[in-house]
């Protein structure tokens, strides 16, 4: 179950997933000789011995001390001057083929690339002297002697490199008359917009398609004028990252296709947020017009995503207009969902839970927020109510989730840079949470080691294997054990299934039977969720999986955005009353007999806790449309009905005390480790709101088609 | 005295008086301008034929004096009687209409709510 290597490249920082070992990885992925359990590794101890042999740089006679080995650039950058650049990227390899970067240097023959040349002992950079001006000027001059003068219709104005740095530093007039080059625009896909005239060649796409997002369909034919980027044959960006490379392009060659033509940046007004489409809890930036949300773009966060978002992410932004629940809905004597007045769902709601006696059941979905979830769980507890359940299961056996420790990614994403060796079992990480790979700016360290040393390997795709790695009788057995600091990434959706107690207690015993070689502090044993909700509502006592309102059979049923049909109409009795809650006309709509209209991500404030135990904190961007509220408040209008018309005295009963046996079980051969989620096309509809976008309906179809394309790799 | 304060007093003894010199004289002119609106309030309801009682009235005049009685400034208080007489001569004169008059009940204004309900029947975050 170790999907190796597109959890590889998913692996952060620790488990850079070079290029080669991505492509094996994929190309097992498409044989479907899936790696079930994928064990990346990295030779130890590349700490380096501190000793102060910083050497002093003087850039615009400001001196530095630098570590030997750092560019000019970076050098700059530490004394706060910013040379311009257009190939040369912080998370990217160091290309040096944009030659905008040239700086003079005090005693060298020629300018030098800052972005490419180490810096020598008292070396005296001028970054502004006019041997540096005129080689920017001249090879900007060159830039532009093909780029096309579309900056009016070009979608990158107002945020395009090429054109800051032509006002900054280009002359005011060509000497170039000759008709200028067109290149034809390639076909990337629903999403990636090309316009290859504008390219300027930077190859900063190329080199994250092969370094980040580990398909290495991008390259470069022919030479000098006749350069072009693209896949060479007809072929699309098979990626889940594909996104990232229209923040990357600095000039128009890449831009977005459901954005296009749509706004220009200074009309946009821009939220900080936080992405609820996976667990990881990705910073973005949303960016929104009179009330609508036009696009989302990632935003830098170290520790989590990096600077790179997922398409899912991105892109899925326009369902967030479809399929609105707008008004309030209760079903008419016809048994039809008519709308109506907040006032008479809020009664009639409210009337059901009280009529329930107690016998009340809430179900919360993947992109329920804290406070709505805490409001929830209050008032189902002092309905008299017992069960708050997640959508997602996870095993109860032992001490379940009463422990948080049980059910975090303990290591934290930003540590996994210090793992020697990780272990995923039953995920597959690429698609379920892009933990996100970087490159390290600092030169020569980690990074570059580990791209040749990480060796993927897949160590089986049966249960059998977590048992032979538990009894030490495996033959990856040995390395395991001599792991200085090994991480075990359990995958939630392994977990879920019926087996899944019983394996990840059998986990729990390896990743116990490693902490006592490993240092005191490494955790060894992390999970990894699939849903932006889950450690969240595990953290304020739901319960996770519904198997306890199955059984309970309650006389009203609260979703909370639960839309993945772990409970259905033929779970429940005839009589139940399903109240859903929730932004989006579903599955959970579906069944309900009263709709209570929610906000999105985009359009509340609201707490979410990502698969490492981080709370961070979205803003409303935008309101609800219609008479949509704010999940928290709805909750509590309902309270405040409850207690103002039925004077219902709250009461709060001790939870039954679940007695959990673990017994001695052992796994059968039914368990499956192979991951859920392996195709690409099925990442993109994974939630309510992907669901309603036409957008990732469109990747699905072009994934579809490319799997016909001659050139797909197979 | 902090020296501010006397800085203050000082840059105050500077400024041009409106009408007023002090407060006893701008206390008058308030005065007087109340005495005439309060005479005026019965020829006024007949002429615009307002649908309100001449108490009403006399406890709407007396809410609008109130409404500024915090203010302190001897030239604001001289600035806001000379908006009062010349509201009282566009009345008089019957250069408004009746909806301009009526307009001081503001009868088609909602209060916004202040509790949670309210707020969220309302649509108001």
């Amino acid at each position: 179950m170790l999907q190796a290597g597109s959890a590889v490249r998913g692996l952060c920082k620790a488990i850079r997933p070079s290029a080669p070992i991505v492509k094996a990885a994929d190309k097992a992925m498409a044989a479907h000789a899936l790696p079930a359990t994928l064990v990346l590794s990295r030779s130890q101890s590349n700490k380096p011995v501190v000793a102060d042999n910083r050497v002093e740089v003087f850039v615009d006679d400001i001196p530095v001390m630098v570590e030997p080995g750092t560019t000019v650039l970076q050098a700059a950058a530490m004394a706060g001057v910013e040379i311009p650049r257009f190939c040369y990227h912080e998370r990217l390899s160091v290309a040096g083929n944009c030659r905008m970067c040239l700086v003079e240097v005090e005693k060298a023959a020629k300018p030098v690339a800052a972005c490419a040349m180490p810096v020598m002992k008292g070396w005296r950079i001028k970054t502004n002297s006019e041997m540096t001006r005129k080689a920017r000027e001249g090879v900007m001059e060159f830039l532009l002697i093909n780029h096309p003068l579309d900056c009016p219709i070009c979608d990158q104005g107002g945020e395009c490199d090429l054109q800051d740095q032509s006002m900054a530093f280009g002359s005011d007039r060509t000497r170039f008359l000759d008709p200028k080059r067109a290149v034809e625009d390639k076909n990337l896909g629903p999403l990636v917009k090309t316009i290859m005239t504008r390219c300027i060649h930077c190859t900063r796409c190329v080199r994250f398609a092969s370094e980040v997002a580990g398909v290495e369909d991008l390259g470069t034919t022919g030479r000098g004028n006749s350069m072009e980027i693209g896949t060479y044959v007809e072929k699309m960006l098979l990626s889940e990252l594909s996104g990232n490379v229209i923040d990357l392009c600095p000039v128009g060659a890449l831009t977005s296709k459901p954005y296009s033509f749509s706004a220009r940046p200074w009309e946009l007004r821009r939220t900080d947020s936080i992405d609820v489409f996976d667990a990881l809890g990705s910073n973005i930036t949303v960016n929104h017009r009179t009330g609508e949300v036009l696009r989302i773009l990632p935003k830098t966060n170290e520790d989590i995503n990096e600077e790179w978002l997922a398409d899912k992410a991105r892109f899925a932004c326009d369902g967030l207009k479809r399929q609105r629940l707008v008004a309030p809905m209760v079903k008419d004597s016809k048994g039809d969902l008519r709308p109506c007045e907040w006032e008479d769902a809020l009664i009639v709601a409210a009337t059901a839970l009280q009529e329930a006696n107690g016998s009340v059941a809430a179900v919360a979905g993947g992109q329920a927020d804290a406070e709505a979830l805490t409001a929830l769980r209050d008032l189902v507890y002092r309905l008299g109510g017992q069960h708050v359940c997640t959508e997602e299961v996870f095993p109860d056996n032992g001490s379940g989730t009463d422990l948080r420790s049980n059910y975090l990614l303990n290591s934290s994403i930003a540590g996994m840079e210090e793992a020697d060796l990780v272990v995923f079992i039953g995920t597959n990480p690429r698609y379920v949470v892009l933990v996100l790979p970087c490159m390290s700016p600092t030169p020569g360290a980690w990074c570059w080691c580990c791209l040749v040393c990480h060796q993927p390997q897949h160590l089986g795709d049966s249960s059998a294997t977590v048992e032979q790695l538990c009894a030490g009788t495996h033959a990856f057995s040995s390395k395991l054990a001599a792991a200085k600091r090994p991480m075990i990434i359990v995958g939630q959706a392994l977990l879920g299934q019926s087996q899944g107690g019983v394996l990840y207690a059998k986990i729990c015993q390896l990743a116990n039977k490693l902490r006592g070689s490993v240092e005191p502090s490494w955790r060894v044993l992390n999970v990894l969720h699939r849903v932006a909700s889950q450690v969240a509502a595990l953290d304020l006592g739901y319960k996770a999986g519904v198997a306890a309102v199955r059984q309970q059979k309650p006389k009203v049923l609260f979703l909370l955005g639960a839309d993945e049909g772990a409970i259905t109409r033929s779970d429940l009795p005839a009589d139940t009353t399903v109240i859903y809650q929730g932004s989006h006309g579903d599955a959970g709509a579906a069944m309900a007999d009263i709709v209570l209209p929610g906000a999105t991500y985009t359009e509340k404030t609201a707490t979410y806790v990502n698969t490492e135990g981080r709370a961070q904190t979205t803003l409303a961007a935008i309101t609800p449309p219609g008479y949509a509220r704010e999940d928290w408040k709805i909750i509590r209008a309902i309270s405040e009905v409850l207690l103002c018309v039925f004077n219902v005295v709250a009461h709060e009963e001790p939870m039954n005390v679940m007695l959990q046996s673990v017994g001695a079980a052992r796994v059968d051969g039914s368990a499956v480790l192979r991951p859920a989620l392996l195709q690409l096309e099925d990442y993109y509809m994974t939630d309510v709101v992907s669901r309603a976008s036409p957008t990732m309906a469109k990747c699905i179809a072009a994934v579809k088609k490319e799997k016909s394309n001659r050139y797909h790799s197979k | 005295m902090s020296s501010s304060r006397l800085v203050n007093l000082r840059t105050a003894r500077q400024v041009k008086p409106m009408l007023s010199l002090d407060r006893a004289e701008a206390r008058t002119r308030v005065i007087n301008l109340y005495k005439a609106w309060y005479r005026q309030i019965p020829q006024i309801a007949i002429d615009y034929d307002l649908p309100k009682t001449q108490s009403e009235c006399k406890k709407k005049l007396k809410e609008m004096f109130m409404k500024n009685k915090d203010v302190k400034d001897i030239r604001i208080i001289d600035a806001l009687v000379i908006k009062g007489q010349m509201e009282l001569k566009e009345t008089v004169q019957v250069w408004k209409q009746k909806h301009g008059i009526m307009a001081f009940w503001a009868p088609t204004v909602e209060p916004k709510p202040k509790d949670f309900m309210g707020k969220f029947l309302d649509g108001h975050n």
